[in-house]
């Protein structure tokens, strides 16, 4: 026909298979927090104690009297624990305003709205948080393992501790999802990102001076069940193969863990809806 | 004269590198001044100059002769009606404007008596003690009204006040507006609602892209934008002979048919309006029963002027 | 033109009184104060928990060493309130005195009213220490009776101590809320900058001697706690910590100054600043 139609067209182009939506939130979320500056500077900051520890390796290798500073599994173990402060602020600062912005502008509804599953809202939202968090734990550890192999120059380090590659995997992936679907339950109770921040910060500090406060009252570690930081440290030295520092069994630290990550989720399923059902 | 109650001089402000006001200066005298504009023009950054709640980067603004940034004693004789639906959701209609009036320096009783002063001219004293949490979208945009003039100011500012208000509550409003104007207090309204500006006051600021287009009458202003035409719409018995007769005459510039009408495009409307006063008189082109100058208005003065 | 009526604009104080009055009641009864009962509820169910526990199995021992209830008491308000609850309480009310107002888009209302807009910050403050220290107060008090009996303690003989905790924790609430009410005035990420103060800064420079620990309040909070402490080589390690304490005085008179000059800072950024709210 000469006259085309210049009016609404429907979309006629291909379309992602369903269930690709949560990746959309991700990318817009990761993409939001790259270009933040400050944010930027808490990344860089992360990573100095990567830079200290390729230091360390490169001086063990290189130097016969920095011999003594060789790596072990213990290194590994030692720098995810130093590791575990930067988890803290990057959890905070970019996980506490995750759901609890979207509640303050109404946004869900909006989400929700589309073909978006609450499923697959969740998932995007917990990709965001855990991608940022892997890349201060498991990234610059499985990097730190290939520096130590660059810098020896030979596999030998790795054929004798074969196991830390799948430790520092395991470790990370556990310690990544307690961190953020905790973090994720609680952004969803709230409207306000400071409060859900203060929230989260309690949970860690409060629980950590109640156990404190137990140990000298009755000099056991049998209570490390009660401090979340605690819980993951055990589950760690079991993982990394080094002698527990607590007497709780590690069975009882696991289903902590598992525990605290099934109760989130049930918080995210009752939280996250397009609407507020009032009975 | 009267002293104006806004006076800027080459008023600026920017944030960062965008500019939200350019180099304005005007004068707004007392009485009840529409403040218009597109999305984006620089109204709420006026507003919010005219407040006190920014401060210029540039320039300088006086508000009843004063410069309202960090002037507080200024508050005594305005009240700010803000656009945002913001309240202390807990606590009721009558609590929360006698809260506000006290910081006023008033006494509790007194506050408590200006506060339902304030919420039975607003119509809302039913209202009063619920929370102001179970209030519609109408009785909160009139409690915060209610709370712009509990103090009874000498200058009202009204950021969108007639937002989220059904057609009832718009004409109850409009009429509250144009009586407080009418028992001497100054009122600033700003909307881009054309019609409901037009139906509180002559008197407007047109602003758009930072810059003031035009500040007066509105019908001063349309007479002043020589280069459009005027429209006039007229409903006649014999439009095809009216036809004829006009464009005889070079002032008219176009015209067009209608359903029994005839829609003429002239640039110098008064002797246009002459002439067919007088056809109008003869009666020799039969009768002319309805003549409208669809043009002579604020929306027509908008769209030339922002176009 | 209608005559105005003449009106005083109100000082300072009379212009905080009354946004104090206007925010105590918003804050007692926010859903917020809910996280400070279970805040404070916990501690007192700790004691509760230590009371009955001690009932059964009898008094606790430490090295073979009786610990009273007043040294458990002391532990406690160390642990618990000092080292976690105030400064919580502190960076959460604080930084939030006046971001919660602009977050909520109300402070438009008491910026256009004829008060010096520092009298909100002040008034806001007020009523934060009345909220804190009406719940907080309580909390010590339950605990103080229900863990000082434990082991043979005495009230009478450990009441005094149980005023001058009082006096301490208020002055540590009132310390903490006015430097991090100052820090919400200024910075735009507050709560990550309270936290890492609070739980970062502190407790790191308090172990290292030097002049650094001046800069933080819980030096000065160190030297007002006056309570007896059990005896073994991990409270030793504590009791390090208090070997470089201020005198009394100093310390007071450093944590006035503190409130004062922050609560002054947090006046002039609030006058000074220009408060674009979210359309």
């Amino acid at each position: 026909m000469p006259i085309h139609d210049q009016g609404y067209r429907r979309y006629g182009g291909d379309r992602a298979p369903r269930g690709h939506s949560w990746a959309v939130i991700a990318s817009a979320g990761i993409r939001t927090f790259f270009g933040k500056r400050a944010f930027l500077g808490l990344l860089l900051i992360s990573w100095f104690p990567f830079f200290v520890r390729a230091v360390q390796i490169y001086a063990a290798t290189n130097l016969p009297q920095a011999a003594f500073l060789a790596p072990t599994p213990d290194t590994f173990r030692q720098f995810l624990d130093q590791q575990e402060i930067f988890v803290f602020f990057v959890t905070v600062y970019v996980g506490a305003g995750l759901i609890a912005n979207d509640r303050r502008a109404n946004a869900l509804q909006i989400y929700l709205s589309k073909p978006l599953t609450r499923a697959e809202y969740v998932f995007g939202k917990l990709a965001v948080l855990m991608a940022f968090l892997l890349l201060v734990t498991w990234v610059p550890a499985i990097v730190l393992l290939i520096v130590q192999i660059a810098f020896a120059g030979n596999f030998v380090f790795l054929k004798n501790n074969v196991f830390l590659f799948p430790a520092i995997t395991v470790f990370t992936f556990l310690q990544v999802t307690l961190v953020a679907t905790t973090m994720l339950a609680l952004s969803s109770l709230s409207n306000s990102s400071r409060y859900v921040g203060i929230l989260y910060a309690s949970v860690i500090f409060f629980s950590s001076a109640v156990y404190g406060v137990i140990f000298v009252v009755t000099r056991n570690t049998m209570f490390s069940w009660i401090s979340f930081p605690a819980n993951l440290e055990q589950i760690g030295d079991l993982i990394f193969r080094l002698p527990p520092k607590y007497d709780t069994p590690w069975l009882v630290s696991l289903l902590m863990i598992v525990g605290l990550i099934v109760l989130s989720g049930v918080i995210l399923e009752r939280r996250v809806r397009g609407v507020e059902v009032v009975a | 004269m009267s002293a104006p109650i806004v006076a800027a001089d080459h008023l600026s402000k920017w944030y960062g590198q965008v500019i939200g006001l350019n180099d304005v200066s005007l004068t707004v005298p007392p009485g009840i001044t529409g403040l218009l504009g597109p999305n984006g023009a620089g109204k709420s950054t006026f507003m919010k100059l005219i407040t006190g709640q920014l401060k210029p980067s540039k320039g300088g603004i006086k508000v009843l002769g004063e410069p309202i940034w960090r002037n507080p004693a200024l508050y005594f004789r305005i009240g700010f009606c803000p656009e945002q639906d913001a309240f202390y959701e807990r606590m009721t209609g009558l609590d929360w404007i006698s809260a506000l009036v006290r910081l006023n320096g008033v006494g509790e009783q007194e506050a408590a008596a200006m506060a339902h002063r304030a919420l039975e001219m607003v119509d809302l004293l039913d209202a009063a003690r619920k929370k102001i949490g179970a209030y519609s979208k109408g009785m909160r945009q009139r409690v915060k009204m209610a709370q712009a003039l509990a103090h009874d100011p000498e200058l009202l500012i009204l950021d969108e006040p007639l937002g989220g208000m059904d057609p009832t509550a718009r004409r109850k409003t409009i009429r509250m507006i144009k009586e407080w104007g009418r028992a001497g207090k100054s009122i600033i309204v700003s909307s881009h609602i054309l019609h409901e500006i037009e139906s509180m006051t002559a008197n407007i600021l047109l602003i758009n892209q930072g810059r003031i287009l035009a500040e007066g009458n509105v019908h001063q202003i349309r007479d002043l934008i020589d280069e459009h035409p005027h429209t006039v719409h007229i409903k006649a018995e014999q439009t095809r002979a009216l036809a004829r007769q006009f464009l005889a005459h070079d002032d008219v510039l176009s015209l067009r048919f209608e359903e029994d009408a005839v829609v003429v495009q002239t640039a110098r409307p008064d002797a246009f309006y002459a002439r067919l006063t007088d056809l109008a008189a003869s009666g020799e082109l039969g009768t002319i029963h309805e003549v409208t100058s669809p043009d002579d208005n604020l929306q027509a003065v908008f769209q030339y002027l922002v176009k | 033109m209608m005559a105005q009526p003449l009106r005083t604009q109100p000082t300072l104080v009379a212009s905080a009184l009354r946004i104090f009055d206007l925010s105590l009641g918003q804050m007692l009864w926010s859903r917020r104060s809910a996280f400070l009962g279970v805040l404070l509820g916990g501690p007192v169910l700790m004691a509760l928990a230590i009371r009955l526990l001690s009932t059964t199995l009898g008094p606790f021992q430490i090295n073979g060493a009786r610990v009273g209830g007043a040294a458990i008491f002391g532990i406690m308000i160390w642990l618990l309130y000092i080292r976690f609850i105030i400064p919580v309480l502190g960076v959460f009310y604080g930084t939030s005195l006046i971001a919660d107002e602009v977050d909520d888009k109300t402070i438009t209302y008491l910026f256009t009213r004829p008060i010096p807009r520092g009298a909100v910050v002040l008034g806001k403050y007020l009523a934060y220490l009345a909220c804190t220290v009406l719940l907080v107060l309580p909390s010590v008090m339950l605990v103080f009776f229900l863990i000082v009996p434990t082991g043979g303690g005495s009230i009478a003989e450990a009441f005094p101590f149980l005023l001058s905790d009082f006096g301490m924790l208020t002055l540590g609430l009132a310390a903490y809320g006015a430097l991090f009410a100052f820090v919400g005035t200024r910075l735009k990420r507050p709560l990550v900058i309270g936290l890492v103060f609070s739980f970062g800064w502190e407790p790191a420079v308090l172990l290292f001697p030097g002049y650094l620990k001046r800069l933080t309040v819980a030096y000065y909070l160190q030297a007002l706690v006056k309570h007896e402490m059990p005896q073994d080589s991990a409270i030793n390690m504590l009791m390090q910590v208090f070997r470089e304490v201020p005198s009394v005085p100093i310390s007071l008179v450093s944590l006035t100054v503190i409130v004062g000059l922050s609560l002054w800072a947090a006046g002039r950024a609030v006058e000074t600043r220009e408060y674009v709210l979210e359309q």
